[in-house]
This record gives structure tokens, C-alpha cells and sequence, in this order.
């Protein structure tokens, strides 16, 4: 059944309530105003077993929660061990299993717009969706039990970036949030490469509607060309030449999206709204003739099937696979990963054409990423839900706290080129005084539209060494006993330790 | 003239200081400083091309008199307010560019500030991107913005931050209720300490900068007696700016804004004040660094210009081209950079206004040069065909 538009409900709206409701969600303020209280109030249950982990040193359950979610909060060591950290994966894998009633009442005042026909995006406050959408992205990291898909869901818009700032991008990123990034996150490379290379904001971000030959004159714009080689399949080394960028480029001339702002091509006759913001084919700019790339021939003629042809060269590439699984190595065992797990994940790319879950599962079997426990410094997102999650805060995830990953330089999606934030922790050293301020603030409350219930934590744990070790994932050193009982505030002194920081 | 520019070999350094030294918040530094004037300067009201004849004939009401300039040469003048600014240019410590803007024509505020800060049709800001393409960055207070949010400008830096007081830069809030234990950084000092490795280098860093920020003096006679306007904001941004390169905190780049040019109505009393208050917080600034000034460059600049012609109340409209300053960091000063074809109506573009005969992109390029940007500014202004223009030579 076609769902019901918010313009169609608007128009068809008779009666005091259907109108009443449409000033309400058509006003500019409306996403303001129904995001405002989103998280409030939201906690994550405490009724289950709290018990801490008792290692001395960061055990294979606390390993795998430091890795492949957000960080534990209270509990979670206590359920992924009684369950194995095996099953904790399978769980992991297939996350529409997972019950996400918390997370979706957390984000439930977000409504429906991200669903919406883009066309319709177009009448939102452009001031308002990029604000709503990192949001949505932080409630999602927090309150989400498909913590792996989240995880992915950020490593994904990493490495297809798109700064909602650059043209009609701020109407365009949330659907390709949901279309391409949430869709695909944890299904299959290819799909995934495909839906990017057809965003609407990717053609936007990256110029590819600006991609036309019209003419013998007219030269392609190769930028999308260029980065889905170097930054989405290949790599900078991989083998490719600016001769295969040109060619790429020349494949996917025609391929556009109307802009928000179009004024259609008839006349003053402007398009109907709901063809704005979608990617279409148009034959009349696109290059017929025949093309090679990467040393393979695409015969003249076969118009947007080039899409198909270039996609399928790229992902069969050695350099792909092989790109794809260092970067999620270096996201899941360490910043200059070692070269065997490298290659296991790339053979399981290989062998699984390009099935995500199997290089996870190929990654998360390596001996060097069991090896890796807490080598990793965690980016400033990862710090701070984290921090809410080990603490069991319930938070709107509003301004207050997004300043702090403005200040960390890692707000979401407002990374201006398409490399996407670095990864490795050199990038991220400078952050520590934020991320200490950030500790300090939240044990004390001092975050509006974020609360701990600290006293209450404590009590349901029940002792200082198991607050500790739910914090840290281990039991804590000596040292570590010594400066929480010492320091004034333990809680804000364990969540700005080193430890805390890493992964 | 004392002339140590931020070239390579300053940047080599700093690299090599994060390295070997304990204490890469090195003494060495060099900032840039970003005036953006917010509402389309008049950059013919603020260097006014008194010789030119028809410039009087287009504004009979509003144009500077040469009696009343600052003459910079025989034909441009200061207007009287910016007065302030005349030791800086006297001593080539001020350059200045005219008929400067960007590509976009649709004379919209929010739009060309936008594309301006973006460094044309680009994700982020071009300073957030010139910050990460350096990606050296070592210390916690690269980047700082005197307003309550980040401008676009710095969209994309590597830890910037917005402040409209020091004392953010601490441990604590600002709020009474929110001093922090001395006990608590003391015991975190020393977990870092425990650290083998680059996590204790920055903790120390970071331990570092938090003490000399304490340790300036909010209070102090800022150097060579410059004189802050105590109720000027925008004197006042200037100042903790001044502060925080002064205390070698590893301030690579500021922003702060001066805002109130659009003056379509009555533009005298609306722009003569702005005038008064942008020369002389830029003179304190000036005077307060000293010969820190070297190192030091303040780029001043806004999104367009305004009609050449006056318009009937004593005001002027959305134009293009305006003037861009550049003082400090071992400009080749007293010198405006042209061209200069005269205002006869058919030079004029569109509905009667200055062109676009520089890019803000190329008066912006050698400067980013000058701190340490790579030689290939491509991923800073994408799909441009930069030209620098010659403001150190």
C-alpha cells in the first residue's frame, strides 16, 4: 500500500484535527520542536544480571564489546558472557532479530521524514535535517541493542562521506543515510557501491550530476570517477591510471538529479517536486561510445548499463578487496593492521563476493584480532557514547552534547572531503582536554538534557571495585583504585583515563 | 624589516618539535586571523578611490573627500575612521587588495558567505580544510572561533573550537559550581604519566596548554600599552586571541567576526562606527603582538561589495567587488593590489557595480602558503585554477 505523504495528508486534510496537525508538522520549527524531548527519560534497563568482569586484564567479552559496539554499559558483560561471545556475533549479524523497542521510542519523535520521497525532503528547513540526522545518528549509537549495525552504519559513512553542506546535500544525506548506508550496512559490498554510485546526495556531493556529454566539446567531470576508485573500491595504489578515471567518468556521463531549486526544462514550467532529488538516466548526455577500464572493453552502446559494468570491474578488482578489508581492519584490530588478518578478511571477500558479515566473521575469527585487546584509541563518537552508555545516561542528544564532538572536531557528518574522518589515533590525540571536560560534566550532571542516576548505578552494582571494573572492563589496576579514591570525583576520573580511551 | 614568514623551514620545525620535544606547544608559532566584516563591506567607503572623478559623481552624498582620507597613494585614501591603521601601512605592514569577491552573482548575503567560506562549491570550510591538510596538528587549541558557534569557515578543522571566553579552556565550567578538584588532575596527571607511549605526550601537552592559559592574566596591560576598547567585543575577541598566541598555546588560526555592513539605509551611521571599532581593535592587535606580527597574519574580508552608485536614502545595495586587508605576517605592505580601470559605467558589471577583478581565492592562497599549506592547494579550493597573488613579493 503507497504510504500517505505529509503533503498529501496536508492536502486532503479536512477537519480541525488533520488541519491542526499539519500547521503543527508543516511549521518550519516542527522537527525542533518534536526532537526536543527525544531521549529524555530513556534509560536502558538495570533489571539483568550487573555482574562485572572479574579478569584482571580485558577478557574476550569485554574485547568484543569494546570493538564491535559503542562500549558496554552496565550488564552487557554479564549477558554476552553467559550467551558466548560466538552467539553475541551471530546476534550481532542479524539485527532485525534484535528486539529495538528502547532505541525506537529514544528516536521515535524523529517521525517518518527519513522515509519520505525526496521530493518531499525538499520542504524541510535545510537549517533543521542535518542537525536532526546527527541526532538521530548519535540516539541510534546509544540507545540501539544492534550495536554492530550501528557500528558499520559508521564506518560505511565514513567511507562513502558526504558533508550534508555542499549544495542540495542537506535535503539529500539523510536518504542516502537510510537508502544506501542503513540499507546495505551489513549485506553485500557491491549493493552497497551501487546505491552510493545512484544517491541522489553522493551525486550531488561528488558532481556526478554535473557528469554530461552533450557534445564533442564537452569534456566529463571525473571527480565522482576519481574518488570511487581511489577512496571507494581501489585505493590510491591500486592500479588504476587517470586513463581508467577519464573512462570511468565517460561511463557514468547522464547519470543526474534535479536540483531542488530546478526550474525545469520547458519553459518556466517547473518540474513536479516529487521528480526533484532523484537520480535519473538522461541518454541525450551520455557518451555511447565504447569504453575500457581497468583493461576490460565496455562495447558502445549500452547506456546506463555502463553503471553495471563499471561497478562490477571495480568490485572484482584484487585492489578492492584487499582495500576494503585493511580499512576494516584498521577499524576493528589496529591502525596499522597486520598483514595476515588483512589477508584472511580479503580472501573472504573474495570467496563470499563481497559479502560484509563474512569479512566480519573472517576478522573477528583472526588470532590478531583476538591479540588486539585495548590497543585501540577510540575517536572522540566512540568516547562519548561510550561514556553514556558505561554510565547508563539517559540523553536528548541535543546541542549540548554534539558541541562536544564539534569541539573534538568529529561531529557526524560534517566532515568536508570524502576520505571521511581518519581513523588511526594519531588524528585524534589533541582531543583530550574535550574529552576530560566531557568526563567531568557528565558525572556531574552538568550536561543539559543529559542525567546519570550515578548513586543508583553504584547501589545496583554495588561496590567501588565492581563500578570500576564495569567502567573499565577489567578489574582495575592498583593505580587506577588509587586515583578514583583519591581524585574527588572517581567517576569523572575513570571515564577521562587513559584506559577509558582506548578500545 | 624584520621578515620571518611561516615558510617550510618553520613548519619542519614544528613537525620535528612534536616529535623529539616534550613540548610541541612550540615557540615558534604562526597564526592566521580571519576578520570576516558579515553583511558586504563597503570596500568603497573603506578605501575610497578618491582620485577617480566619477567615484564623486556616483556618490555625491556618501563619498570620502580627499580631504578627509588617509591618502594611501595619490588617488586612494583611507576613510578618516580607519585613520587607526595608518602606522601599519606606513611601516609595509599592510596590504591591500580591491575589487575582490567570488563567482557568485546573486548578491545574496547567505549564499555568498556561504560560498565564500566554503571556498566555492565545496563540503566544509576552506580554513577547517587547510587545518587538516596539514594534519601535524599537536595541539588542543589549534583552532578557536570568538562567537557562540563554529562558523562555517572552520567547518572540518581538526579540534576547533568556539568561545566567547578564556575560561573555557579549562578543566572546569564557567559556572561557580563547577571548579574542579585540584586532587582530580593531579591523580589524572598521573595515570597519563603511567602511559609508554604518544597518549602520555599528549596528556602532557594537553596539562601543558590548560597552565598557560591559567597563567595569563585576564587582567594584564596587554603589550605596548595597545589599547583594547573594554566594551568592544570585537576588541575584545581580538585581545583573547592575542592572549592565546601570546601564551604559546598552538594557536594555528582564528575567526572573528564583525558584523552590521548591509547598509542599504543611511549608511554613514551605520558603517562609520564599524569602521572606527575594526581599525582600532586591529591597531591594538597590532601593537599588543609586536614583533610577533611576523608570524602573525589577520586577513580581513567579507562576502561582496555594494553598488557603485549611491542609492536615494543615503545608502548603497548589494554589489560585488570589495577590498580585502592583509596585515602582518611579512606582507610586502603599503601597497593596494589592482587593477584599477576606472568606474566608468560601461567597467561596471551588472546593475552598476565594482567588479570582480581578484578572487578572494587567490589573496587567501599565498597566505595559506605562507603558514605551511601543501604546495598543491587543490583540496582546499577544489576546482579552482589558483593564481597568488604577489603579496610577499
Amino acid at each position: 500500500m503507497k504510504k500517505t505523504s505529509r503533503r498529501e495528508f496536508v492536502a486532503a486534510g479536512a477537519g480541525a484535527i488533520a488541519l491542526s496537525v499539519a500547521i503543527f508538522r508543516s511549521a518550519q520549527g516542527w522537527l525542533k520542536d518534536m526532537g526536543q524531548l527525544a531521549g529524555i527519560g530513556i534509560e536502558r534497563s538495570l533489571d539483568g544480571p550487573l555482574t562485572p568482569p572479574a579478569a584482571a586484564d580485558l577478557d574476550p567479552v569485554s574485547h568484543a564489546l569494546n570493538r564491535m559496539t559503542f562500549g558496554p554499559g552496565p550488564g552487557d558483560h554479564a549477558r554476552v558472557s553467559a550467551m558466548g561471545v560466538g552467539a553475541f556475533i551471530e546476534e550481532q549479524f542479524a539485527p532485525e532479530k534484535i528486539d529495538d523497542s528502547l532505541c525506537d521510542r529514544a528516536t521515535a519523535r524523529f517521525g517518518d521524514i527519513w522515509t519520505e520521497p525526496l521530493g518531499e525532503q525538499y520542504d524541510e528547513d535545510p537549517e533543521a535535517l542535518p542537525p536532526a540526522l546527527r541526532r538521530l545518528t548519535l540516539l541510534r549509537a546509544i540507545y540501539s541493542e544492534r550495536q554492530l549495525f550501528e557500528v558499520m552504519c559508521e564506518f560505511w559513512s565514513d567511507h562513502f562521506n558526504i558533508d550534508p553542506t555542499k549544495g542540495d546535500c542537506c535535503w539529500t544525506k539523510p536518504t542516502d543515510d537510510a537508502e544506501v548506508i542503513r540499507k546495505h550496512a551489513l549485506g553485500n559490498f557491491r549493493e552497497l557501491l551501487r546505491a552510493s554510485a545512484l544517491s541522489p546526495a553522493m551525486l550531488w556531493y561528488l558532481d556526478g550530476r554535473a557528469n554530461v556529454k552533450r557534445s564533442s566539446e564537452e569534456k566529463p567531470n571525473e571527480n565522482y570517477a576519481r574518488e570511487l576508485m581511489e577512496l571507494h573500491t581501489l585505493g590510491v595504489h591500486g592500479g588504476y591510471t587517470q586513463h581508467d578515471v577519464m573512462e570511468v567518468a565517460r561511463c557514468l556521463t547522464g547519470w543526474t538529479v534535479l536540483a531542488r531549486n530546478d526550474d525545469g526544462f520547458s519553459g518556466n514550467l517547473l518540474s513536479p517536486m516529487k521528480d526533484r532529488g532523484v537520480a535519473v538516466f538522461r541518454p541525450e548526455a551520455h557518451d555511447a561510445g565504447a569504453k575500457r577500464v581497468l583493461g576490460q572493453e565496455i562495447p558502445a552502446g549500452l547506456g546506463e548499463g555502463d553503471l553495471d559494468r563499471v561497478i562490477d570491474i571495480v568490485v572484482r578488482h584484487p585492489s578492492t578487496a584487499r582495500f576494503i578489508a585493511h580499512k576494516l581492519c584498521m577499524r576493528f584490530i589496529a591502525d596499522e593492521p597486520p598483514a595476515a588478518a588483512v589477508d584472511a578478511v580479503s580472501a573472504a571477500f573474495v570467496a563470499n563476493e563481497g559479502d560484509i558479515k563474512s569479512m566480519l566473521r573472517a576478522l573477528f575469527a583472526t588470532p590478531e584480532f583476538a591479540a588486539s585487546a585495548g590497543v585501540k584509541f577510540k575517536r572522540p563518537f566512540h568516547f562519548v557514547v561510550s561514556a553514556l552508555r558505561a554510565t547508563n545516561a539517559s540523553t536528548s542528544a541535543d546541542r549540548p552534547v554534539l558541541s562536544y564532538l564539534e569541539r573534538m572536531g568529529h561531529m557526524p557528518f560534517r566532515y568536508p572531503t570524502p576520505d571521511g574522518y581518519p581513523a588511526a589515533a594519531v588524528h585524534w590525540r589533541a582531543t583530550l582536554l574535550w574529552r576530560w571536560k566531557f568526563a567531568l560534566a557528565l558525572a556531574s550532571n552538568r550536561i543539559d538534557g543529559t542525567h546519570i542516576e550515578r548513586f543508583h548505578l553504584q547501589r545496583q552494582i554495588g561496590s567501588d571495585s565492581g563500578m570500576m571494573a564495569t567502567l573499565l572492563g577489567r578489574q582495575a589496576r592498583a593505580e587506577e583504585s588509587d586515583a578514583y579514591l583519591k581524585s574527588g570525583d572517581g567517576l569523572a576520573l575513570l571515564l577521562a583515563s587513559p584506559a577509558f580511551q582506548r578500545c | 624589516m624584520f621578515n620571518v614568514g611561516c615558510r617550510m623551514s618553520d613548519v619542519f620545525h614544528r613537525v620535528m618539535n612534536t616529535q623529539i620535544s616534550m613540548n610541541p606547544n612550540r615557540d615558534d608559532p604562526c597564526t592566521l586571523v580571519v576578520v570576516f566584516l558579515r553583511g558586504a563591506a563597503d570596500g568603497l567607503t573603506l578605501v575610497a578611490p578618491v582620485g577617480d572623478d566619477n567615484y564623486h559623481k556616483f556618490r555625491p552624498r556618501l563619498a570620502v573627500r580627499k580631504k578627509d582620507a588617509f591618502m594611501l597613494d595619490g588617488f586612494f585614501g583611507l576613510h578618516p575612521n580607519l585613520s587607526a591603521l595608518e602606522p601599519a601601512w606606513k611601516e609595509g605592514d599592510l596590504c591591500i587588495v580591491h575589487g575582490v569577491g567570488g563567482e557568485s552573482d546573486t548578491r545574496s548575503h547567505f549564499e555568498a558567505q556561504e560560498l565564500m567560506e566554503h571556498g566555492g562549491p565545496a563540503a566544509g570550510g576552506w580554513l577547517g580544510r587547510f587545518l587538516r591538510s596539514r594534519r601535524q596538528t599537536a595541539s588542543p587549541l589549534s583552532a578557536v572561533a570568538l562567537a557562540p558557534t563554529l562558523p562555517e569557515l572552520l567547518s572540518g578543522a581538526p579540534a576547533a573550537a568556539a568561545f566567547e571566553s578564556l575560561e573555557e579552556f579549562s578543566l572546569g565550567g564557567r559556572g561557580r559550581n563547577e571548579k574542579v578538584p585540584a586532587e582530580f588532575a593531579r591523580e589524572l596527571r598521573r595515570l597519563y604519566e603511567l602511559e609508554p607511549d604518544a597518549l602520555r605526550d599528549a596528556a602532557r601537552n594537553t596539562f601543558d596548554a590548560i597552565a598557560r592559559i591559567e597563567a595569563i592574566d585576564r587582567h594584564a596591560i596587554p603589550g605596548n600599552a595597545a589599547g583594547y576598547d573594554e566594551h568592544d567585543s570585537f576588541a575584545q575577541g581580538l585581545r583573547q586571541v592575542a592572549q592565546l598566541i601570546q601564551a604559546d598555546v598552538g594557536l594555528d588560526a582564528a575567526s572573528v567576526d564583525l558584523g552590521g555592513w548591509d547598509s542599504h539605509f543611511t549608511q554613514k551611521t551605520l558603517i562609520e562606527p564599524l569602521m572606527l571599532r575594526l581599525a582600532k581593535g586591529l591597531a591594538a592587535f597590532r601593537k599588543d603582538l609586536g614583533s610577533r606580527m611576523a608570524t602573525t597574519t589577520v586577513v580581513v574580508m567579507t562576502e561582496f561589495g555594494r553598488r557603485v552608485a549611491e542609492n536615494s536614502a543615503f545608502g548603497t545595495d548589494h554589489g560585488r567587488g570589495s577590498a580585502m586587508f592583509v596585515m602582518g605576517g611579512g606582507v610586502r605592505g603599503g601597497r593596494i593590489i589592482g587593477p584599477w580601470p576606472g568606474l566608468t559605467p560601461e567597467m561596471l558589471d551588472g546593475p552598476g557595480d565594482l567588479p570582480v577583478w581578484n578572487n578572494y581565492r587567490n589573496v587567501i592562497a599565498p597566505v595559506l602558503t605562507r603558514h605551511g599549506a601543501p604546495a598543491d592547494l587543490s583540496k582546499i579550493f577544489p576546482d579552482f585554477a589558483v593564481k597568488p597573488l604577489p603579496l610577499y613579493s
